[in-house]
């Protein structure tokens, strides 16, 4: 049964690219799927979204969005790796420690979560679908840049509406090699080796940059996703929980774990020598 | 060559005096004497007090004593006053200039709340009120302006200790072996209870005596004003460790009648005392934890009660 | 919050700008004597408080030659906040501490102007005051006392039973001791229901009793205590986003005061 199924899900990979052969699929609207939302019974709808989310600018906003997170993907010779955080917080409540922040648009194919949950896990899914779509219309599978671009257009459609994003698009493709796509809900689209997004996105950085190159080994650079989210949750306060950890390659991703940063940080301090800054003895 | 250093603002002599305070001592050598007893502070009545509403027999405490003398027998003896309440378990008489006192006795009142009272939510114990006041009055040797005050003070009050009913009950035992003071803590002298303060941590009945000059001695009884030297020296012989209230009044109507010049009557003396609790005063029932006044005055009836068995 | 004859106050160690944390060794509990103040709120505001009260308690230790008592010091920390009413300290004090003279409890909190909120449980207070309450109010009770392996061993489960019945009949006298026991009899998952343990241990229960009564001396309440508050301020922090870190448990008994620290997540 199970063959079966694979056989005929699989997509082919034979066939090139062509631009042309994406455009239709660029507008959600031209490809008859076009989503209808119910809109507020406003003059700008989008002006009024915008004061009644964004709690940066409005801290007293009737709607909480779920902020704060760390998500981080980069490329190196041995495919994508993708590390998150999972928690969720809602001010400063932590809401969930178990969010899982790495969205599996297909079986080829991530999305990272970062912002708004609902808009990130909505939108990923519909990502998902389009993508499949793609495949069965063209009989192979969906390039990273045409997936991303999907999602880019998307989201600048809805743009000052309120919607909060900041995801990245991983897959590897044997056109593309393994190719990496930043994209916001402000409309960006960037196409990169090294991307940290969320609120300890700097604490990610500090450890990436430092220790980054593309010839990482799987090893070394599982284990460099891995303590970069460490030392995101550390120094963050909207960031912790667990670490959820993926690999994606050619034939697809695989995950390797969502493990709890409390042994693991311990671990780290302790065995490494790390994490010095923090008291493990009363003085 | 006095006159040269007589000025309102208190100056040295050369020979190192402040005659400004020793005349305001003469001052106090004249008034009208008053006197001070303290009865031995025992266990058994802090122990009664904490746990019930009754009178202890046991009861100790401090006796105030003076004379009330009118300048004439045209003046009403009732609005006449000369010991004062300063806190509900703080009381204070005088000897020298009475107007002196009675700005003494407001300042005091003052310096109870805004010191104490309005920070800690509680009253003063009694050294921390004579420490107040003796500042003022020592102020008023070092301002420009003033003059010192004209007065003497006794000041008697009850501390609420802060030892356990076990350590006091440690503290008495070790006292009969060595009598007060020196180094008898044993256990690491974790809660020294005896300082200077004549045992603040132990509380009981405190009774001090506060000069013109701002310094300020604590006492087992004295006397201040025209007659102290021989009251004291009457007090000596009549004093013993461990007085009873009662006994203490008595012993202040005794000393009073050696030195008194006019007939003693509930309207001619005052006296004020610190005992237990007195819950009549309190003006209210039922309030849990409300203690009544400690000190307080006797009624004319009273005294004259202690009048007829003297 | 109170434990029986002993109190606890403890924090966390987090020193944080917004989501920033910038250390995690930022103790906010001082010790003046035999006093505890436990402050949260505006870092600076708390290092100068803290240095205030240290101030404020020395002279008062000075001057009147002993230590201040909870209760006074209270009263202190009330009046001190409240000459900052137009212009407050940002911070949310909690005091905890035994009263001298009689070794009961003394805990209080205050808003940052000086109310005293006197409580017989508990106080929480800082960012995750909710969470705080939910753990304390249900995590705490009355006169904790925890029931120790050993003692369970040392007290066979019939003597138990057979005391029950004693003191359901009036036949003991329900002075401290076995108030205490029957609070552990209640508190305890033990099985009582068992109608052989009547017989077995009925007879010699008298005997029994009579030569362990010492085993009551090592009645941990102050442990009860301890583990009670840490489960409460852990659990709470973790649901937080700006506390944690690991946190600083100080357990004061009549002449002891005892200091831990809990290694709590670092994220």
């Amino acid at each position: 049964m199970d063959t079966l199924v694979a056989r005929y899900s699989r997509p082919t990979y034979d066939e090139t690219v062509t631009e042309d052969m994406e455009e239709e699929l660029l507008d959600p609207v031209a490809s008859g799927l076009s989503l209808k939302f119910a809109m507020p019974p406003v003059a700008q709808p989008s002006s009024w979204l915008r004061s009644a989310t964004d709690d940066r600018m409005n801290p007293d906003c009737p709607i909480k969005i779920a902020h704060g997170t760390t998500t981080l993907a980069f490329r190196f010779q041995g495919g994508i790796i993708v590390a998150t955080d999972s928690r969720a917080t809602s001010g400063d409540w932590i809401a969930s420690q178990t969010v899982k922040k790495v969205i599996e648009i297909n079986d080829k194919m991530l999305g990272t979560m970062a912002g708004g949950a609902a808009d990130c896990q909505y939108w990923l899914a519909w990502l998902g679908m389009q993508c499949r779509l793609h495949e069965l219309r063209h009989k192979r599978r969906i390039s990273v840049a045409a997936a991303s671009k999907i999602l880019a257009n998307l989201v600048y459609s809805y743009k000052n509406m309120g919607l909060s994003m900041g995801t990245m698009c991983a897959g590897v493709t044997k056109e593309e090699g393994p190719a990496l796509y930043y994209i916001d809900s402000d409309g960006t689209r960037l196409a990169g080796n090294l991307f940290c997004v969320g609120s300890g996105q700097t604490f990610a950085y500090g450890v990436l940059d430092a220790e980054y190159k593309y010839d990482l080994s799987v090893e070394d650079a599982l284990a460099l996703g891995s303590r970069s989210i460490l030392a995101a949750t550390h120094r963050d306060a909207y960031s912790g929980g667990f670490i959820n950890l993926y690999h994606v390659k050619e034939q697809g991703w695989e995950k390797h774990g969502f493990s709890d940063t409390n042994p693991i940080f311990w671990k780290t301090k302790l065995e490494k020598g790390e994490f010095t800054n923090v008291t493990s003895e009363l003085v | 060559m006095a006159d040269r250093y007589s000025f309102s603002l208190t100056t040295f002599s050369p020979s190192g005096k402040l005659v400004q305070i020793e005349y305001a001592l003469n001052a106090v050598n004249q008034g009208v004497t008053a006197l001070g007893i303290k009865g031995k502070p025992t266990k058994p009545l802090a122990q009664a007090d904490a746990h019930a509403n009754f009178l202890p027999t046991a009861t100790n405490g401090i006796v105030l004593a003076t004379e009330k003398k009118a300048s004439s027998p045209l003046q009403d003896p009732t609005s006449l006053s000369k010991i004062s309440l300063v806190t509900p378990n703080i009381g204070m008489v005088y000897a020298g200039m009475g107007p002196d006192y009675r700005v003494l006795v407001d300042k005091a009142r003052k310096v109870s709340h805004t010191n104490y009272k309005r920070i800690y939510n509680e009253y003063p114990p009694t050294r921390i009120l004579v420490q107040d006041v003796a500042r003022v009055m020592q102020d008023a040797t070092q301002s420009g302006g003033v003059r010192p005050y004209g007065v003497s003070l006794l000041i008697a009050g009850w501390d609420e200790g802060v030892l356990s009913d076990e350590e006091l009950e440690k503290l008495q035992a070790g006292e009969t072996s060595s009598d007060d003071d020196e180094d008898e803590d044993e256990d690491g002298n974790k809660k020294k209870a005896s300082g200077k303060t004549g045992g603040i941590l132990r509380g009981g009945p405190m009774l001090y005596q506060v000069d013109p000059s701002g310094s300020y001695f604590p006492w087992k009884a004295t006397a201040i004003g025209k007659s102290a030297t021989s009251a004291k020296t009457f007090l000596e012989k009549r004093y013993t460790e461990g007085l009873e209230l009662e006994d203490a009044v008595h012993i202040a109507l005794l000393t009073l009648k050696e030195h008194i010049e006019g007939e003693m009557s509930g309207d001619t003396i005052e006296i004020g005392i610190v005992g237990p609790p007195a819950h009549h005063l309190l003006g209210m029932e039922g309030v849990e934890g409300a203690q009544g006044p400690r000190f307080r005055k006797l009624t004319p009836h009273e005294i004259e009660d202690y009048l007829t068995n003297l | 919050m109170v434990g029986k004859d002993c109190v606890a106050i403890a924090c966390d160690l987090r020193l944080g700008l917004q989501a920033l944390t910038v250390s995690n060794n930022f103790p906010k509990i001082f010790q003046y004597g035999d006093v505890l103040l436990g402050l949260t709120g505006l870092a600076t505001d708390v290092a100068t408080v803290s240095d205030l009260f240290r101030y404020k308690v020395n002279m008062y230790r000075l001057r009147e030659e002993r230590n201040i008592a909870p209760s006074t010091f209270a009263n202190l920390v009330s009046s001190s906040l409240y000459e900052r009413r137009f212009g407050p300290y940002f911070v949310s004090p909690v005091v905890a501490g035994l009263d001298q003279k009689t070794g009961k409890p003394f805990i209080c909190g205050f808003d940052s102007i000086g109310c005293i909120d006197f409580a017989k449980d508990f106080i929480v207070s800082g960012t995750a005051t909710e969470q705080l309450f939910g753990m304390c109010e249900s995590l705490w009770e009355p006169d904790m006392v925890r029931l120790d392996l050993d003692f369970r061993t040392l007290f066979p489960p019939g003597i138990f039973f057979y005391m029950m019945i004693l003191l359901k009949n009036g036949q003991l006298n329900h002075d401290v001791e076995c108030s205490t026991i029957m609070h552990i009899i209640c508190t305890s998952d033990l099985n009582f229901t068992n109608a052989s343990y009547q017989s077995t241990f009925a007879t010699g229960f008298d005997e029994f009793f009579a030569n362990n009564l010492n085993l009551l001396d090592d009645l941990q309440c102050p442990e009860d205590l301890f583990e009670t508050i840490s489960q409460a301020l852990l659990n709470a922090v973790d649901r937080d986003a700006l506390s944690g870190w690991g946190a600083h448990v100080y357990i004061i008994e009549k002449d002891k005061v005892t200091k831990r620290l809990l290694k709590g997540r670092q994220d």
